[in-house]
This record gives C-alpha cells, structure tokens and sequence, in this order.
C-alpha cells in the first residue's frame, strides 16, 4: 500500500506564499517584481514584520534575486525590468537592516556586502541611491564589518565616496567614518587624508550631508587634541563657527550633532570654548532636545551626561536651568523606551554626582520610586543606569543617616541584582549597595536578612576581578560601625579562611579592601581584636606577610618588629592591634 | 501682496519711532501713505516668496506658468513636487495604501526612521477601513499592524485605543472620538507626510509668507498700543480702513 505524504498542518500564511513566490524559478520576472515591492511595503516600519519574514528566510531570498539581477545587468532577457530588480531588492535588504541587527546580521551573512558595495557606481542613479541607503543603514549597526582605514586603497574610496555629487554616497562616506573611526592612529589618518577639509565642505551641503559630516567629526575629533588643533586651523576656515551656527539649526537632529562636536572639542582640549556663554548656551539647547519625541530626544541626555560629567561647574549650571525637574518629569510620563530611560537615569546620576541639591531636588520630586522600579526592568543597561544613579544619590550622608535607602524596597531588588546576569549591571548594583550600607543607624540588619551578604560573599569569589574588588568594596563598608551581633551574622558567611584568601588576593585593590574590611571588623568595643586571632592566628600572620610584602616602607618596619615576638599576651595582643590599625591606616595602593 | 510688505514695513518703523511716545498718536490716511510710498520692496523678493508658496504647498502647474512668466527659479526640482503632491493627494483621498507605496517609492527611508510618522499613516488606513464599514478587516488591521506598534510606544497605545474606540459606537458622528473621521484628520495626516517628504529633500516644510503676514498682524497689534493708524483688518483685500478719530 503506498504511503501518503501527510496533510499539511495549516494552509501557508500569506508570508510564506510571498516568500515561496520569490524563490520559485516558475515565478515569472515581472511578478518577482511586484512580489519583491510588496514585501519592500509590508516590512517598511514594520519591526514586528520584519523579524517575521526574517525567520521565514527572507533575507538569503531576495539577496540571491539580487545577485542573479546583478549577473545579468547589461545583458540577459529581462533586460526591462533588471534594473527596478536591483532597486527592490536593494531597498528590502536596506530595509531589514534598518534599526534591527537581526536583519543586519541575516544581509551580512547572505552576502549582500559586496553586492551592494558594486552597485554604489551603478550608472542609474536610482540604483546608486538604494543601494547607498542600505550599505549606509549596516553601517549603523555595530555588526557591520570594520572598515580599515590604514589600507591605502579603502582610504582612496573613502575619498570618492565623500566627493560624490549623489548626497547618499556622501552620507554613505561619513557612516563609515562614524563606525570605523575609534582609535588615535585611525583619526590622524583620515585627518592626514584631509577628510576634515572634505567633511566642513559638506556641512554646507543638504540635510543629509551635514548630519553626516557632524556625526564623523564627531568620530574624528574625538578626544584628540592633535586633530582638534587641525580641526580649528586656519586652513580649515572657520569651520568652528559653522558649527556653532548649526547648533541654532531649525532641525534637531543637526542641532543635536553639533551640539555634539562642540561638546568634544571642549572636553578633548581647555583651549576651547571654555567661556560660560558657550556652556550656558549647549546646556539650553540640550535642555530642549530632551523633549523631541524621536530618537534625538533618546540621545539628547547622553550628550548632556558627556558635558558635564566629572564637572561641578557645569552641573551648577544645568541644576540652574531646571533640567532635574526636566528629567523627572520624562519619568514620569512613563516612557517605555528603554534608551531614553537609560540616558535619563545616567544624566541624572552625573547631576547628582557632586551637588548635594541635585540629590535634594530629585529625592523632593518623588523620583525615587520610579528609581526602584526600573532595577527590575527588562533591559540591562537601564538596570545598570539605575544602579549608578541610586549610587551617586546616596552619597547623600544627611539622606544616608535617616535611613533613607535602608529599606525593603530598595534592598529587595538590589539584592537581586547580585544575582544578575550583566557584569556592568553587577559592577553598578555592588557601587550602589557599597554606599547604602555605610548606613550609620542600625538597618543593616536588613540587608543581611535579605540575604545581601551571602550574595556579596559570592561575588567576592568571582573570577573577574572588578566584581570581586567591588563586592569586597561592600562588605568593608558593611562593617564599618556595625554593632557586634551583626559582626557575627557577617563571619557565619564570610569566613576567616575566605578572608585570609581575599587578604592574598592576586589583585593589590582586592589587598587593600580586604584588609580595610580587617580594621573595620577590629574597630569597635576592646574584645573585637579577638577576630583578628581567628584559625589560630593565621589571620594575623596573613595580614603580617601581606604588610611584609608590600612596599609600604613606615608600615614594614613597625610592624615587622611585633610580630617575631612570639609572646601571645594580652598586651601584646593591644600592641599588634594598634600597630596593625596604625599599619592599615597608612597603606596606600600600590 | 507687495501691499501687505509696505504695510509690515511702514508698520515696524512707526513702532519705532514712537517707543519714546507715552500718548497715542493719529496718523491720517495722507501721512500714513505717504510712508508706504517710501518703502521699497524688490520685485525679486516677491517673486522669490511666491515660487516658495507655490513649490511648498505643491501646485506644480501653477508654478510652472510663474517661473515662465516671471523668470524666477524654484528652489526646489518641480520633478520631485508631483511625486510629493501624488503622496499627498492619496492621503486626502483616504487610499493609504497607495500613498505608503508612494512614499517608499520615493525613499524608503522616510517610513523606516519615523515611527510617529508610520502609525499616523497606519492609524489613518484603519480610520478609513472603519469609514467604509469594514469591520472585520479593520480589527484584524488593528490588531496585526496597530497593535505592535502600540506595545513599543506608550502614546501609540493611548492613540490606538481612541481609533480602536470608533467601531464600539453604532452612531459615529456622536460619539467622542467622531472627530477621527473628518476629512480635518486626512488632511493633518497628509499635511505631516508632506512636510516629511519635504525634509527628506532638505527643503523647509512651512513656506514662508503666512509667517510674514503673522509679522504683519503681530506688529499691528504693538503699533495699536501707541498709535491709531490706517490698519490692514482684511488680509484677503488687503485694503487699508482708517483709524477712528
């Protein structure tokens, strides 16, 4: 009896039959055609579509219809409708590529790169134009490949590029400037190439010219001063009041990317644009970026954090023009865009870094909870922003000693995210807790019941040694001032052995908190100095050798001369502590 | 027109002029033309601000005659403002979806980097599905293309659910959020897409003489506090009504 193929489980969806018609051979040419413009309509916006068709193998389909159009461009039967084939085609990829690095990820691994890539010299400008658009929206992504400036030939099509009449190709040029360009070596070599002088040319051109050539200056420039003072040379016209102007531009976009550049100029180099004009005035201009509903106003408190991080002067100054009510209201319209939220909380974190109004004037408006509430959100890079925020915050002593943060429902989540999977997330909740624990009440407690010890010990484990100093960090500031019943609670988690390991850490930072966590522990009521003789005094003797080995010269020698006496009594016990304290006091990182 | 510069003009310098003034001043009809004599305005610049109302709000043919007639230059490729006007022309007409393939057409990038642009276009095709009573259809539109968006953005959400609210009332034209299916809703939509098309180009969204003529009723509205004078009342005419004694 033969056997029959069985049934199919669903009819097939309206994708997979567009899908199906673009990789059947029997589809005749023209309706590729329309097939591929409808797919090109249905994706356009559509991220949901997007990532649908990009399961379906869209992606390896419609690059093998470009491939095979390109083959046969110039001759082949289908000669009418060849070129809008390529255009498509170009435009759909472009398309998956645009914002979705799944969709980048799909064209790259199709091998629509090169593909594209030989089409920027198409004589049909149409061609040129989708197909400059789609290389340009790859190289948004980090995903595109790097583009190596140092090879002589890559620099000389970057340089055609750039001096293309088409304003895609050109866009395409400064893309790839902005992706590419990281390092020093990399920014002198365009500057030598006179990439610069190509770049101000290009800031008079139109709208995507000169948000392309702002944004690779950007790269350009970039904390180099050697570029910066070639940037501002005489031979470069006046290309800084041009940018100036274009900080005053009616779309923000452009106001956004100058603001930008200005922005690295002054902090690449004190020669420039120190006058308090020029800070009030980007400060202002950011203040209203933050309100653009797009993605300028998602970027506009990066650039914020990037001025005035680090700097009372200028914190003074955006504190001044309201920009902490400014942020906190964005909170609490409840924006659910995960970039926004993350720039929000850095850029509050940085105004609240130094100035004690800034933490007064946010924890005022009520923004804390709305602090708390995003350590559990889905995306770690917010998670981690909220962390430093929180951090900074409560540097607070006044909020600090009321206890304010020594509560369940900040302990709870920060205690959770000790358990997070995102390195950068753990670093910032392990900073945030160091600081919330020096609580000068009694709450620790708390947090030792939430399990935030057990957690911290773990962590002091790590393999990776920012964790560990930091999660030494913690536990150090838990101890300081804590009464002896918590003292006990801590050691049942933190053993002796465990201690004596992170005094011998490999690590001289991970030393120097282990051993502050020692002088912690002893300091208190007389008996505390018991600790210190732990596992029958190999504590002590760790301590001892580590202070021994290390190059601290007025430590060594005090301390050296205590310990070869072998005599444990109680007197000797008051002198060691005092030499070890006075020891601890004086050791400096190494 | 040139009518309505002279009076900005005449306007500005008498403002001026009478700052230092604490009582109001009359100006007869006599004087006060006499000074709109004295300004100057180019032919130039007029013509420049009539091509740019022309190309701006997209009247291809009419622009066409004028740069014939008056030998001036739009500033912008009158090939592109036919592409634009079909777009915006669709919109108005309620097929959406032809002014969407449109769009992409004419750059694809348009719809792809502005989110608030796309829904509003999308939010528009299931106004028109509701329109035409097609309520099923409109539903699954809702929930297949409207939804996800409303998931990434919290006031697409609040937008969708006012469109989505139309099906739930028998009598349209009564219900709260009937204002969704006038013709002003097509128009607000269209006029959003143009100005992004427009920007795409590089070009200004806004032609730039109702900003002149807001100047003009802007800097009556000074000059009333210090002086009586012969004011412009009716744009249209642009006829000067003299001042009350």
């Amino acid at each position: 009896m033969p056997t029959s193929a069985p049934p199919p489980s669903n009819y097939p969806t309206r994708s997979e039959d567009l899908i199906g018609r673009l990789n059947s051979v029997l589809t005749p040419y023209e309706t590729k055609l329309k097939t591929l413009r409808e797919l090109k309509n249905q994706i356009i916006g559509n991220r949901t579509k997007k990532l649908a068709f990009l399961k379906l193998g869209a992606v390896p389909s419609v690059v093998s219809i470009l491939s095979s159009a390109v083959a046969e461009n110039g001759g082949g039967s289908n000669l009418e409708f060849n070129e809008p084939v390529i255009i498509q085609s170009a435009a759909v990829i472009g398309s998956f590529a645009c914002g979705l690095d799944a969709g980048v990820k799909a064209v790259l691994d199709a091998g629509a790169f090169p593909l594209l890539f030989g089409l920027i010299s198409h004589p049909n400008e149409k061609v040129v134009d989708a197909s400059a658009r789609s290389l340009k929206m790859i190289y948004q992504s980090k995903l595109a490949p790097k583009y190596d400036f140092l090879v002589e030939k890559n620099m000389d099509f970057l340089l055609s590029l750039l001096n293309s009449k088409n304003e895609n190709v050109t866009g395409l040029g400064g893309s790839i400037i902005t992706h590419s360009c990281h390092t020093s070596i990399e920014q002198e070599t365009l500057s030598e190439a006179g990439v610069i002088k190509m770049l101000i040319n290009l800031l008079r051109g139109s709208l995507i010219q000169r948000d392309a050539s702002l944004e690779s200056l950007g790269a350009i420039i970039k904390e180099n001063p050697g570029v910066i003072s070639k940037f501002m040379g005489p031979e470069n016209g006046r290309a800084l009041n041009v940018v100036t102007e274009l900080m005053k531009d009616r779309y923000p976009r452009t106001r956004l990317l100058a603001c930008m550049c200005l922005i690295h100029i002054r902090n690449a180099s004190l020669r420039y644009l120190q006058d308090a004009g020029i800070k009030t005035k980007l400060i202002l201009i950011l203040f209203e970026l933050i309100d653009d509903p797009g993605q300028v106003g998602d970027e506009a408190p990066f650039a914020l954090s990037s001025l005035i991080a680090e700097k009372e002067d200028l914190q003074k100054i955006a504190f001044d023009s309201n920009i902490v009510d400014k942020l906190c209201n964005h909170l609490e319209k409840g924006s659910f865009q995960a970039k926004r939220l993350q720039g929000i909380f850095l850029a509050l974190a940085d105004l609240c870094s130094k100035l004690e109004f800034c933490r007064d004037r946010f924890l005022s408006l009520k923004a804390f909870n709305f602090l708390t509430n995003v350590l559990t959100h889905d995306s770690p890079e917010v998670r981690a922003a909220a962390c430093i925020c929180l951090k900074n915050i409560s540097r607070s002593v006044k909020n600090l000693s009321a206890g304010h943060f020594m509560n369940e429902t900040v302990i709870t989540p920060l205690v959770r995210l000790l358990q997070d999977t995102c390195t950068s997330v753990l670093i910032a909740a392990l900073g945030a807790i160091s600081n919330i624990v020096v609580d000068f009440t009694v709450h620790k407690s708390k947090f030792i019941h939430c399990g935030g010890v057990k957690q911290l010990v773990q962590l002091s484990k790590s393999m990776d040694s920012t964790i560990r100093v930091n999660a030494v960090w913690a536990l150090k500031n838990l101890m300081f001032l804590v009464n002896s019943m918590c003292k006990e609670e801590i050691l049942l988690e933190l053993s002796p052995s465990m201690l004596i390991s992170l005094i011998c850490d490999p690590e001289t930072s991970v030393q120097e908190q282990a051993l502050a966590l020692v002088r912690n522990l002893v300091d208190g009521p007389m008996d505390s100095v018991e600790y210190v003789f732990a596992e029958e005094g190999l504590l002590l003797n760790a301590i001892g050798r580590q202070l021994q080995s290390a190059s601290k010269v007025e430590v060594l020698i005090q301390v050296r001369s205590d310990f070869s006496c072998s005599d444990l009594g109680l007197c000797l016990k008051k002198k060691t502590y005092f030499m070890c304290a006075r020891g601890l006091l004086y050791l400096k990182v190494g | 027109m040139s009518y309505l510069l002279n009076q900005l003009n005449a306007v500005r310098h008498l403002a001026e002029f009478e700052a230092m003034a604490t009582s109001k001043k009359v100006i007869t009809r006599e004087e006060w033309e006499k000074r709109l004599n004295d300004v100057k305005v180019r032919k130039e610049d007029m013509n420049k601000l009539v091509m740019n109302f022309l190309v701006t709000e997209g009247y291809v043919e009419a622009a066409e005659k004028f740069r014939l007639e008056s030998g001036t230059e739009p500033d912008i490729d009158i090939a592109t403002i036919t592409d634009r006007m079909a777009v915006k022309k669709a919109v108005q007409c309620g097929n959406l979806e032809d002014a969407i393939e449109k769009v992409n057409d004419l750059n694809p990038e348009i719809l792809d980097t502005n989110p608030q642009l796309f829904f509003h276009l999308q939010q528009q095709r299931l106004i028109e599905l509701i329109r035409n009573g097609k309520v099923e259809e409109a539903l699954e539109f809702a929930q297949e293309e409207l939804a996800p968006r409303g998931e990434e953005n919290q006031s697409f959400l609040e937008e969708l659910e006012r469109t989505v609210a139309l099906l739930a009332f028998e009598d349209v034209t009564n219900c709260p959020v009937g204002e969704l299916l006038d013709i002003s809703q097509r128009l607000k939509t269209a006029s959003e897409v143009n100005a992004a098309i427009l920007t795409s180009q590089s070009h200004e969204k806004d032609p730039k003489l109702p900003s002149l003529l807001k100047m003009l009723i802007w800097a009556q509205n000074q000059l009333d506090e210090k002086a009586a004078y012969p004011r412009i009342n009716d744009l249209s005419t642009g006829a000067l009504e003299d001042p009350a004694v």
